[in-house]
């Protein structure tokens, strides 16, 4: 009878211990994993998103950022100064897997007049980087990081006056790719929405000033995606073929606006809830914060021109907040018709 | 409405109508009132620093002025400088060590930039003068231009910040006056101050203080007495940045010194 105790005492103390590992395994940080290797990340402009990242192991990725002051288009007849990382706005798309090890160069050009910095929203620690990353002209700031959490984030200058630099197009996104990967789908795109707060109203022709009082006030006269009204519409809308899923990595860098976004026509398959791990199905449109992300997917079933709004839809209608999939193909008369 | 006129007087009636082309390089100096100084940004504890009158330089030290520094202390040449004193960029835009180079003849009268702290240091003390202190600077800085049209001293500036660099530096004198008589001290370079970063950091500026944050991200609005200056969070942003090293083609500076005793200013 003793004897049976003691073999159930040890069989128990044996599960238990077989369970501590197995919880051990299906929770390990990324801090576990070995971190093998290096190489210089792959950046992509909006509307494209670097390849998916096929290795199964941590690295050393190493980022090579531009802080770029510079006049661009805000639209046709507008033109507006501009700073940004990577000399577009948005900035640079970054991608890199759970648990590397990721190196960030910010070299500020010569010829800007001003001091930036980064601030990650991937990164654990004060500020983001911030601090560590405050870059004058002609020089080059490095810091590092490890990408704990998978998820889509956005980053953003964090130099004073914070929402000045933002205004003016500071900010990005950076993809930490869970270390399973995500499905496969046929088309990745990069979008980002932003307003800009200019001395004169919306459709003014020539040179814009930003205008700081309408910026306390949160009164934009742009909200545009991916830095300028009309980037990614019209002629220049995202191509796409009936039939292909598509997969939107959306940012919102604000810097005051809450995101309603939504494309017309469609039904959002798939949202990775702001950016994170919580997946939903059949939304129509989702909520991006100021300094927040999504992650949305859809199947395109029937041709045409599909409008991707922000669904705050006076944004869209006088302020320019518009950009489009254009989906060639056949039709499915089942799933749309036209009597 | 009696302020404008007043400005329009002084633009009309002003010294600093006449720009004496000629005698550029004759750096004079202005009598600057002291005053009790609170930055924009302190904490609650913070009491204003007390500065003494002072003379400062009335435009920034000059290409061919700095030329005259390097060839009688050759050790300050782009060639022979200690790294440690200064970066790679230092001079770059001249042509050699006591050259400036003939195509650069338009920036002659124009500030020197990409000088770092030790050269610009080393430069007041060659001409027995100094560095201004942030407080000084600050205070000479924020007297109201007198011979141009403003809304206010930050619109101004910060129009400056919002156009891109222009390819060749304008010359001294080239913007506004402001009521002390100093030109420039906004829209046209940078400069140095003797404690650039001793706001940023009590410690060092390793980032091993917990108050050095106060600039970056939200943190920035916690102890700031004017949150609406934009150009003097870019301006105090901006010398945070810097090292003691750094040379920065936007980046010059100008002297001051203490007014002697027995001057009768």
């Amino acid at each position: 009878m003793k004897r049976n105790r003691i073999i159930a005492f040890m069989a128990l103390a044996f599960t238990v211990s077989m369970l501590a590992a197995s919880c051990k395994n299906s929770n390990s940080t990324a801090a576990d994993d070995k971190v093998t290797g290096q190489e210089i990340a792959e950046l992509a402009y909006a509307p494209m998103v670097p390849k998916p990242i096929t290795r199964t192991h941590a690295t050393n990725v190493i980022v090579n950022l531009n802080v770029v002051e510079k006049i661009m288009k805000l639209s046709d007849s507008t033109e507006y100064m501009f700073w940004t990382f990577g000399g577009a706005v948005p900035g640079n798309f970054i991608r890199v897997r759970e648990g590397d090890e990721v190196e960030i160069n910010l070299y500020n050009l010569p010829q800007n007049k001003l001091s930036h910095s980064i601030d990650l929203h991937a990164v654990n620690g004060p500020g983001g980087g911030a601090e560590a990353s405050n870059v004058a002209p002609g020089h080059t700031s490095t810091f590092h990081f490890k990408a704990l959490n998978p998820g889509l984030f956005v980053y953003h200058c964090a130099t004073a006056p914070v929402p000045m630099h933002i205004a003016n197009g500071m900010y990005g996104l950076i993809y930490v790719q869970p270390k399973e990967g995500l499905p496969a789908v046929d088309r990745e795109y990069y979008l980002m929405q932003g307003e800009f707060y200019t001395k004169q109203s919306f459709g003014f022709k020539g040179f814009q000033e930003f205008d700081e009082e309408k910026g306390i006030n949160e009164r934009p006269d742009y909200v545009v995606f991916n830095g300028s009204v009309n980037a990614n519409a019209g002629k220049n809308a995202l191509p796409a073929k009936v039939g292909e899923t598509v997969r939107l990595f959306v940012g919102n860098g604000g810097p005051n606006l809450v995101s309603s976004f939504h494309v017309i026509g469609e039904i959002f398959d798939k949202v990775y809830l702001e950016g994170g791990e919580t997946t939903t199905t059949n939304i129509q449109t989702t909520l991006i914060p100021a300094g927040g992300a999504a992650i949305a997917e859809f199947k395109i079933n029937i041709p045409g021109v599909y409008n991707i709004v922000d669904h705050s839809i006076f944004r869209t209608f006088n302020k320019g907040c518009l950009a489009q999939i254009k989906a060639t193909g056949g039709r499915d008369t089942l799933i749309f018709r036209k009597n | 409405m009696k302020t404008v006129i007043a400005i329009l007087f002084f633009i009309i009636c002003g010294p600093c109508m006449s720009q004496p082309n000629k005698n550029i390089a004759a750096s004079k100096m202005v009598k600057i009132d002291g005053g009790s100084f609170k930055t924009f940004y302190v904490s609650k504890t913070d009491k204003p620093i007390i500065v003494k009158p002072f003379l400062m330089d009335e435009h920034a030290v000059t290409n061919v002025e700095f030329l005259e520094f390097v060839k009688a202390n050759p050790e300050w040449s782009k060639s022979k400088v200690k790294r440690l004193f200064a970066d790679s960029n230092y001079l770059e835009h001249w042509k050699t060590d006591f050259d400036i180079g003939e195509s650069n003849k338009n920036i002659y009268n124009s500030p020197v930039v990409n000088v770092s702290w030790f050269a610009a240091r080393a430069y007041c003390a060659w001409k027995n003068k100094r560095l201004p202190a942030i407080a000084e600077w600050e205070i000479a800085g924020n007297a109201p231009p007198k011979n141009t049209a403003y809304t206010s001293i930050t619109n101004y500036i910060m129009q400056w910040y919002e156009k891109p660099s222009l390819p060749v530096l304008p010359n001294v004198k080239s913007t506004y006056c402001n009521t002390y008589g100093l030109y420039d001290m906004h829209g046209l370079i940078w400069e140095w101050t003797f404690d650039f970063n001793s706001f940023i950091s009590t410690g060092d500026s390793r980032n091993t203080t917990n108050d050095d944050n106060n600039l970056f991200c939200a943190g920035a609005s916690i102890n700031v007495t004017n949150r609406e200056d934009y150009a003097a969070f870019l301006r105090y942003g901006f010398r945070g940045s810097l090292r003691g090293d750094y040379c920065v083609s936007s980046l010059g500076f100008r002297c001051v010194k203490n007014i002697p005793i027995t001057n009768k200013l």
